[in-house]
């Protein structure tokens, strides 16, 4: 049966998310330029700005072993499955690949795109500071900004005015107050949209024609704010780390055999992908970039203030704890990454400090569900109480 | 014969010398950090300034009292630092939980020494959160980290440059305030030259290797850079090196080697693991085959001229043309340094697949080699890992090429069977390639 209303929204949003090359053959048809961008650490907006439109490189959760004679298996799965989407050629309609200075995992991607998956020649690495807290990192920030400005305009043989990037900023605006509406849904006892449906369309929203997402995010949205909550209340779960574009393993964590509800991705494939603005109407576009891009939730690779050695990020956990009142939270990352559970160990204090029982998974290219379903029931068991 | 080293004696008091007074001083400041962090600034602070540094310190720990430092990297990971994390960072962290430190004479003190800032560098995804975990440990200590972002031609890049020189500019301000001391920029000056001198003597020592037979081993070259990477800014750590470099421009005049048997010449890429591992030195050492050139012994703290008309060179640089830099202010002297260390050879394929390459042919190039050897290091997040699968697809048609894991320092990591039959056949292959047929 056809679904209709938000279940068909949520449906295409999540189809765009599972079949990202396929969207990316509909652009190519329809006359459009896209690029590629490996981190999101990558000014989207200069893109948009000059007609093209960036898409992020996402997985497919193959088994393969191609690339183990690419990249050494020590790097996370993610990164693997990433040059695997290149080497396969799924991605070949793209017209450049772009990736900014940033986790050395997924600078190695982007090599063997470049080296071995036929994008020589369409390709640009960004200088990107490590650190983003200081005061030189904003005037290197908005120098490496314009060059690439100039790289795009290049490429594309057009200037990009500072109205086409006024207009950029405008619409990446709004994507992020859309999305920033949608996960406040999850706050809420009863929501109306459960947490995997949310993560889905983050996820394709980076995948996406921003103006195109954008029209259907507020379809969603009008929709979602005439129902009520749906969802029984369940445990409420967090979930805090790195890349995860498996929705599949979302799905598991509210399909246990007690009624759980996650209310919270902090991972850049969820709200760190969008929980910033950049300030619009300022004279200089490039530094209002380079100052929305500073104020993002800083990825663990790029967090460290500077006199202190703070971690900015978990300020900014600790708030959404505050925030979203999770029952227990569970640390996300990728095998082999090495910043994100280096502040797992840091983190994990904290939480245990405020009380809220966790648990950790380590991801790889597939999941093993059966594990990670015990994993799961047995902090669920923990936060209710369940004796054995 | 094989020739021995007689400014050896020099260079293991000054490396135990330095880490004796980072633990024993009864006074001054203890300034931690990594390796990789221009160490001039701290010595603005005054002439009391004992400074530990990450990674050579937990390498020199390793291979001094292997057994202790086991027990350390159990304490990180159970403390939760992950398997496949930095085991240099995991031996360091590993000491802070145990509360005791092991140095070069052996000496194991009871009481972990807190430093009283770190002063380090932002490179690799873990590199500052190695000492934001050691900060935490013990309670918060004033840390300062800069972002060395580089790779390629960074230290020809004037954004690039400008951008680090603003940070350390920034640094000296911070270390100012956290300290109390006042800055001297004599000092400071002086240091600056001190750094970049033994850089470029360092580099000068390498290059020699391009001479027939090398002059100086891997073993050898491992265990005479201590001084550069330990503390390079003091005029008896110039000293050293000059001394060296006059020795070992004497043996190649008289055609010398501490290892005369030089059938094979050896292009190495990996960390430092034939020193724990020596099993595979002598598998090659038993067939006349010798590493004369490795990115990390020569640049992890020599310069050498680098990308000249869009192609590496491991020529070295004129040690005269350190004598004459400009470094009359204090922003002079800051650029100078960020020149320097952005130029360090081991960070340009952190950042930088093409300048791995380009420093990878032309290696094989100018130190004219017979084999490639690239050992990727597991818990690695720099170039010591970076790219190494790739290069072995690039490589294997032009020279003999093989490629085994290693480790820094975990010898748990390494597959020791495994690795000597690579290495076995890598002796066959080049000797097969000489004959012409492979």
């Amino acid at each position: 049966m056809e679904k209709k209303g938000r279940d068909a929204i949520i449906e295409r949003f999540r189809h765009i998310a599972e079949n990202t090359p396929e969207y990316v053959r509909s652009l190519k048809e329809k006359g459009r330029l896209s690029a590629g961008y490996m981190c999101t650490h990558v000014p989207e907006e200069i893109l948009y700005a000059a007609g093209i439109v960036p898409l992020r490189i996402l997985t497919s959760h193959e088994s393969q072993a191609m690339t183990r004679g690419y990249i050494h298996e020590t790097y996370c799965s993610f990164s693997h499955d990433c040059a695997y989407q290149g080497l396969k050629g799924d991605y070949d309609h793209l017209d450049l690949i772009v990736t900014s200075s940033s986790c050395i995992h997924m600078g190695e991607a982007f090599n063997v795109w470049v080296r071995f998956a036929g994008f020589q020649d369409k390709s640009y690495l960004m200088q990107y500071p490590h650190i983003i807290h200081t005061k030189p990192a904003g005037g290197f920030m908005a120098e490496s900004f314009k060059q690439f400005k100039e790289f795009v305009e290049k490429l594309t043989k057009r200037s990009v005015t500072d109205n086409d990037l006024e207009e950029a900023i405008k619409v990446y605006n709004h994507n992020r107050r859309l999305l920033k509406r949608l996960w406040e849904f999850l706050r809420h006892d009863r929501p109306p949209i459960t947490g995997p449906e949310v993560a889905a369309v983050t996820l394709a929203s980076q995948v996406m024609d921003k103006k195109e997402c954008n029209g259907m995010l507020e379809q969603l949205i009008e929709r979602l704010e005439a129902e009520p909550g749906q969802a029984a209340p369940g445990v409420r779960l967090m979930v805090t780390g790195g890349a995860c574009d498996d929705l599949g393993l979302f799905d598991l964590m509210e399909h246990l055999r007690y009624d759980t509800s996650i209310i919270f991705i902090d991972s850049c494939t969820a709200a760190r992908y969008f929980w910033f603005e950049v300030p619009e109407g300022r004279h200089d576009k490039l530094e209002a970039l380079a100052e929305g891009y500073i104020g993002k939730i800083p990825c663990p690779a790029k967090d460290t203030v500077p006199g202190t050695g703070e971690k900015k990020r978990f300020r900014f956990v600790q708030q959404f704890i505050e925030d979203f009142k999770p029952d227990g939270v569970i640390f996300l990352y990728q095998r082999f990454c090495s910043p994100q559970p280096m502040d797992v160990v840091a983190l994990k204090p904290i939480v245990d400090k405020l009380g809220i029982p966790s648990t950790e998974l380590e991801l790889d290219t597939t999941v093993p569900k059966a594990q990670f379903q015990t994993q799961l029931e047995a902090l669920v068991e923990i936060i209710k109480g369940v004796t054995p | 014969m094989a020739y021995n080293i007689t400014t050896w004696g020099d260079v293991k008091n000054y490396q135990t010398n330095c880490y004796r007074n980072y633990l024993f001083a009864p006074g001054g400041l203890r300034c931690m950090g990594s390796t990789w962090s221009p160490l001039a600034p701290l010595k603005g602070l005054g002439d009391d300034i004992h400074v530990i540094g990450g990674e050579p310190h937990s390498a020199s720990a390793a291979g001094t009292v292997p057994a202790e430092c086991r027990e350390d990297i159990i304490a990180a990971e159970t403390g939760g630092l992950g398997f496949h994390s930095c085991s240099y960072l995991k031996l360091f962290v590993g000491e802070v939980i145990r509360d005791k430190i092991a140095i070069t004479d052996k000496t194991i003190k009871d009481g972990y020494p807190r430093p009283d800032v770190i002063w380090t560098t932002h490179l690799c995804s873990q590199h500052s959160k190695w000492y934001q975990e050691v900060s935490r440990r013990l309670g918060g200590v004033p840390m300062y980290a800069i972002d060395m972002i580089g790779g390629g031609n960074a230290e020809k890049d004037p954004k690039i440059v400008n951008y680090v020189s603003d940070q350390i500019e920034a640094g000296i301000e911070w270390l100012q305030r956290v300290t109390g001391r006042e800055f001297s920029d004599e000092l400071f000056v002086k240091a600056v030259r001190n750094e970049i001198k033994v850089l470029v003597l360092w580099g000068n020592i390498c290059a020699l290797n391009m001479h027939s037979p090398a002059p100086l081993d891997e073993r050898r070259l491992i265990a005479l850079f201590p001084p550069a990477v330990v503390d390079r800014t003091t005029d008896e750590s110039v000293r050293i090196y000059e001394k060296l470099l006059k020795e070992v421009k004497h043996m190649v005049e008289n055609g010398e080697s501490v290892a005369p048997d030089q059938r094979f010449r050896i292009v190495y890429f990996g960390i430092a693991h034939t020193y724990g591992h020596p099993e595979m030195a002598r598998i090659l050492r038993d067939v006349g085959a010798e590493i004369v050139a490795s990115v990390y012994t020569f640049g992890t703290c020599g310069n050498f001229k680098g990308i000249v008309n869009g192609k590496w060179t491991w020529e070295p640089i004129d040690p005269a043309w350190v004598d004459e830099l400009d470094l009359s202010t204090r922003r002079k002297a800051i650029t100078e340094l960020s020149k320097i260390v952005l130029g360090w050879p081991t960070w340009q394929g952190v950042r930088s697949y093409w300048a791995l390459e380009e420093m990878a042919k032309a290696m094989v190039a100018e130190y004219k080699a017979d084999g490639l050897l690239l050992a990727p290091s597991r818990s690695c997040e720099t170039d010591f890992r970076n790219g190494y699968i790739a290069m072995q697809r690039i490589f294997k048609n032009q020279i003999p090429t093989i490629e085994y894991d290693t480790d820094q320092v975990d010898v748990r990591k390494m597959d020791l069977p495994g690795a000597q039959r690579k290495t076995e056949l890598f002796v066959h292959l080049m000797e097969a390639h000489k004959k012409g047929g492979a």
